[in-house]
């Protein structure tokens, strides 16, 4: 419900022409308010009409996200809670933090600043995180650290997931058949 | 103590971003930012308070208490925006985006902005937070107890506060710890 309210409002954004205050304009605009205001009612969530979600990520319904991101990738869950948005004070047209693919964002995170999230990172619940996150990596803690690398979330995903891994789940504690 | 139109008149100017006031743009900003309707519908619930001491005031005083409870209740549903009356808020308050605001037991000064996820004080603790003015509250922060905020201090992104912070301090973290000494918000804060 709420991804259907962020395309409504970004496919309108998207036939907006370059000179965005046009007088031509104020029918799309107040589309993409519409779409916006959608977000609001059914989630309690704020989402960027500029930002790109690709196909099969997972945004909680419980809601409360409030994301302005350049990019988020396909394969991504973002739990409720979630904050993504630019640095204060950064300015006019401020950098956004760009979410890889396959990522799974826990509850109560809040990422902020001009960061990349590599693909297939876990961000664990109530991080703060305000730095670049190498792909495969786990971080976590306030202020955020690097817990693990080369781990696989495929499993954490596994409940969500709407775009199937690439490589099959093996859970790790599962006796091997021989 | 500021007459409530004043106070009014400072809660907007926070949101024009510098521009000077008219009504088209006290039109446009209210219609925009949740968080300036919450802060509106807490102002009138500030002057129906006011008016349970102004014995003229009483014939329209049931009225008014009803639409100050039905408006409180579509704000909370709508945005989870809740600011209590229990509060005191200073003028020149901003809260930019919504969800999971709760503002209890507690005084706020003047000029301060207040992030969404935020949690000052506590519904059943009646010994809350002090916050002086100019005071800039990150995202998803939690301050709690009878703790005191100087003036002009930033509270990161994040963090737990649970000990008293000094003036123009930047702390953060969980639990929140001094990581600047002396810091300047007024770049962050938002212009107005």
């Amino acid at each position: 419900m709420l991804l259907a309210a962020h395309r409504l409002s970004h496919y309108y954004y998207a036939l907006l022409p370059p000179k965005r205050r046009a007088p031509g304009t104020i029918v799309l605009r107040l589309l993409i308010f519409v779409g916006r205001t959608l977000a609001v009612i059914l989630a309690k969530s704020d989402i960027y009409h500029a930002t790109m979600i690709d196909e099969g990520v997972h945004l909680s319904n419980d809601g409360r996200l409030t994301i302005g991101a350049r990019r988020i990738g396909r394969g991504t869950i973002i739990h409720d809670r979630v904050t993504i948005g630019f640095k204060a004070g950064a300015g006019i047209d401020p950098p956004m933090p760009t979410v890889g693919e396959n990522v799974w964002i826990g509850s109560d995170c809040v990422i902020y600043g001009d960061i990349e999230i590599g693909d297939g990172a876990t961000i664990l619940p109530e991080t703060v995180l305000s730095m670049n996150v190498p792909a495969r990596a786990v971080v976590g803690g306030n202020p955020a650290r690097i817990i693990a690398r080369e781990f696989d979330n495929a499993g954490l995903r596994l409940s969500l997931a709407t775009v199937v891994a690439e490589t099959e789940f093996v859970p790790s504690c599962s006796p091997s058949i021989t | 103590m500021l007459a409530v139109h004043h106070v009014i008149r400072a809660d907007f100017e926070r949101y024009l971003g510098g521009n000077a006031l008219s009504a088209r743009r006290a039109w446009s900003a209210a219609l925009r930012y949740p968080g300036l309707q919450a802060l509106l519908v807490y102002r009138f619930g500030r002057v129906c308070l006011a008016a349970l001491w102004r014995p003229w005031w009483w014939p329209v005083l049931p009225l008014a208490a009803l639409i100050y409870l039905l408006a409180v209740a579509s704000i909370r549903t709508c945005y989870g925006i809740r600011l209590l009356q229990s509060a005191q808020i200073g003028a020149g308050c901003s809260i930019l985006h919504f969800g999971g605001i709760e503002i209890a037991n507690c005084r706020v000064g003047r000029n301060c902005s207040i992030a969404q996820g935020t949690r000052i004080g506590s519904r059943t603790d009646p010994c809350g937070p002090t916050i002086g003015d100019g005071v800039w509250i990150g995202a998803h922060t939690k301050i709690l107890g009878p703790v005191s905020i100087g003036d002009g201090a930033t509270i990161g992104p994040g963090s737990r506060v649970i000990r008293a912070v000094p003036q123009r301090a930047l702390v953060l973290g969980n639990p929140a710890r001094i990581v600047f000494p002396a810091f300047d918000n007024s770049g962050i804060q938002p212009r107005g």
